[in-house]
């Protein structure tokens, strides 16, 4: 295999709030078609991570490359330029709660990308339709189940024509039954060979999916690995202890 | 400035004393405004069309025309023409009243309304008659999620209260009048008349606040 | 009865309509003045730096605090006792504007506090500006959560310009009271200018509702007060 430069990569993030350090540096690479899965205990910085790969929250230190260019965060074209190609899928999806389903999607098109609107509405068309929702364009936030608003804020990101998606526990504010919706969208994107790195802990769901799996803890990743290996055969004690813990949870919701 | 303070200082005593006309203002109106607004609330909630739209339009008379018009029509016009004999402090709790009725009934409205239907349901099914229902089960609870609201009217007629003067009571603002016209510090003199208010709608709001905090039944969402 | 109405036509609608003519003048512009005061002190006390959350705290302490009366009263009879002069018409919309200001600006307040934010994260993460966030998304959504309030401080300003007759300046109430006097028509005439006000206000609050229906959208709700 000839040198391959990721399409993105994190090196050496900081981020402190107050005094708390929640980041340690933090590096990690994800080359085209990558999925990449993070776990980790609650607070341990999964969150902040990535809103700082997303300069949603502003880093102490570190860098991004995306296509190895650096992202310069002061110059804010580069900045918007950069996040349309890095897709954020929320924890609590985050809809804006004054537009219908469509006009969720098509907003970037329009205010960011400039489409035409005729044409921006034919492609939020198509985004809706491919996560299922092709009857529910019409419906405001309030009016849509969590599933259906994870799946149009993923349509919503996706419009931009991203090039990385980052999601950060998609499916942990979703009612059981709704995970798998979800799940099935995520998995469509996954055939067709989009770069994630999910947050999740759907060890089940994620060890289907990821290439590698990223044990991280106390702003630092401690472990990483192949799925089978992370969560059968991990070699730090706090990895394993996490990992039976999560295992033993998923069984028992099941 | 020190001038000022000093006339202050001479005849605070005497503004205060438009205190008590102030709060027996305020006071019965507010209680006269209670007792209305209950009766209408539950007339626009509880009784028939014909009911709900008398009392629709009261609401809408009651808080579309200005009160000191409200004053005046009462005062001027109303007593007059049917040759009665009320004092003004007597005629401007009566308007004050009549005005925040209006605004009370919608207050109590909103939490009956608020209240989750099976509550009532609940109360029929053990056999109560309706009034029962409401005496018992819905007004208790209506009442308690009142208070914020009540909080607010408070402040209101409060300040409202202050125009009660253009009828001639001597109240507060009344008698900051007479001193400011005798010793020409209109400007302290009524900085201080604001600041009266400002305490009286304090001390009211947080007495009520009070009151929220004892009669809330814990576990209780607002 | 047909005198009557003969007397009201020649006599009393001319001087009323001039009366509502200027009870529109003070509030036209105290209701735009107070709906931009309200938006800086709200704006204020949501993102101002400690200082100026204070100093937006403290207007909005008087100017709610104060009766409108008393203010008015500061404005008119108070400053030119430090050398400032007020003609009652400015005494009055400088007095409503101070005031309406301070109320328009706890709805403004809410109104920003009710958007959560991550619906400025969420269009950050899709490449939006802060500027572009802020017209399509801050703004869209603050104007929803804050009309009810801001309509309903209009319906209480266009009654509380009946106070601008306590400073002399002679509009709606002033004449009808003037006329009153003059005619001893006391009832009558008071009746005309109540039921003026009650149709004011009634055409306002039609046309706020329609407002609110035009933008309405699930989810937000419409607190009817
Ligand atoms: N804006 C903030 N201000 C202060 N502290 C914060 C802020 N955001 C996060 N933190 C803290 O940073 C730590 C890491 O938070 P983060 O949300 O990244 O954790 P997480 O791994 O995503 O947890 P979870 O699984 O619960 O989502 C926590 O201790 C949290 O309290
Ligand atoms: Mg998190």
């Amino acid at each position: 295999m000839a040198e391959k430069v990721p399409v993105l990569s994190v090196q050496d993030v900081h981020k402190q709030f107050g005094d708390t350090p929640v980041l340690n540096g933090v590096s990690l690479d994800l080359f085209r078609g990558d999925i990449k899965v993070v776990i980790g205990p609650s607070g341990g910085g999964k969150s902040t991570l990535l809103h700082c790969i997303n300069f949603l929250v502003k880093m102490d230190a570190g860098n991004i490359y995306l296509n190895d260019t650096r992202i310069d965060q002061s110059r804010k074209r580069e900045l918007y330029a950069y996040r349309q190609k890095v897709g954020m899928i929320f924890q609590d999806f985050n809809l804006f709660d004054h537009l219908d389903a469509l006009h969720n999607v098509m907003i970037g098109l329009v205010q960011v990308r400039k489409l035409p609107r005729s044409e921006a509405r034919q492609r939020a068309e198509a985004e809706l339709e491919r996560v299922g929702l092709k009857d529910h364009m019409a419906k405001y936030p309030a009016e849509l189940s969590g599933g259906q608003k994870q799946r149009v804020s993923i349509a919503r990101a996706l419009a931009m024509e991203p090039e990385v998606m980052l999601l950060d526990e998609p499916t942990s504010a979703l009612d059981p039954e709704l995970i798998g919706e979800v799940h099935e969208v995520i998995r469509a994107m996954a055939a067709l060979g989009m770069t994630m790195l999910l947050v999740t802990h759907e060890i089940g769901f994620a060890s289907t999916l990821a290439k590698e799996i990223y044990f991280m803890d106390g702003g630092r990743i401690l472990e990483q690995g192949p799925p089978q290996k992370i969560l059968f055969d991990a070699e730090q004690a706090r990895t394993r202890e996490f990992c039976s813990k999560i295992g033993r949870l998923n069984e028992n919701s099941d | 400035m020190p001038e000022g303070i000093i006339v202050i200082g001479e005849n605070l005593s005497y503004i205060l004393g438009g205190l008590w006309v102030t709060v027996a203002v305020v006071g019965g109106a507010l209680s006269m405004g209670l007792g209305l607004g209950l009766l209408l609330a539950l007339g626009q909630v509880y009784g028939n069309r014909l009911l709900q739209r008398i009392v629709g339009v009261y609401v809408w008379f009651f808080r579309g025309i200005p009160l000191l018009v409200l004053l005046f029509i009462f005062y001027f016009g109303l007593l007059s023409a049917l040759e009665i004999d009320l004092s003004p402090f007597t005629v401007s709790i009566v308007v004050l009243g009549l005005i925040s009725s209006a605004y009370q009934s919608q207050i109590i409205r909103g939490a009956i309304l608020s209240l989750p239907e099976g509550q009532f349901k609940a109360a029929r099914s053990l056999g109560m008659s309706d009034t029962r229902a409401i005496l018992f089960i819905i007004l208790p609870q209506a009442l308690r999620l009142s208070i914020p609201g009540w909080a607010n009217e408070y402040t209101i007629i409060m300040k409202d209260s202050a125009v009660t003067y253009a009828l001639g009571v001597t109240e507060i603002l009344a008698r900051s009048r007479h001193v400011a016209e005798r010793t020409y510090q209109h400007f302290w003199i009524y900085i201080l008349a604001g600041c009266i208010f400002l305490v009286l709608t304090y001390i009211g709001t947080k007495l009520l606040q009070r009151l929220e905090e004892k009669v809330r039944i814990s576990g209780y969402a607002h | 009865m047909i005198e009557e109405l003969l007397f009201i036509r020649q006599e009393v609608a001319p001087e009323l309509i001039a009366g509502l003519w200027m009870s529109i003048q003070l509030i036209i512009p105290s209701a735009v003045c107070g709906l931009l005061i309200g938006i800086v002190i709200g704006t204020l006390r949501v993102y101002g730096s400690p200082g100026l959350k204070g100093f937006a705290g403290i207007y909005v302490l008087f100017f709610r605090g104060f009766p409108l009366l008393v203010q008015l009263y500061l404005w008119y009879f108070g400053l030119p006792r430090i050398g400032i002069y007020l003609s009652p018409f400015a005494a009055s919309v400088i007095g409503f504007s101070l005031c309406s200001g301070a109320y328009q600006s706890e709805y403004i307040r809410g109104a920003l506090q009710s958007i959560r934010k991550g619906q400025l994260l969420a269009a950050y993460s899709i490449g939006f500006s802060h500027t572009r966030a802020i017209f399509s998304i801050l703004l869209p959504q603050a104007v929803r959560r804050a009309l009810p309030g801001c309509g309903n401080e209009l319906i209480y300003l266009i009654k509380y310009s009946s106070l601008a007759y306590m400073v002399t300046c002679i509009e709606l109430t002033g004449k009808g009271s003037i006329l009153a006097n003059f005619h001893f028509k006391y009832l009558e005439i008071f009746i005309i200018v109540g039921a003026i006000y009650l149709l004011l206000v009634s055409v306002v609050s039609v046309g706020l509702n329609y407002l609110e229906d035009r933008i309405a959208v699930p989810g937000f709700d419409r607190p009817k007060i």
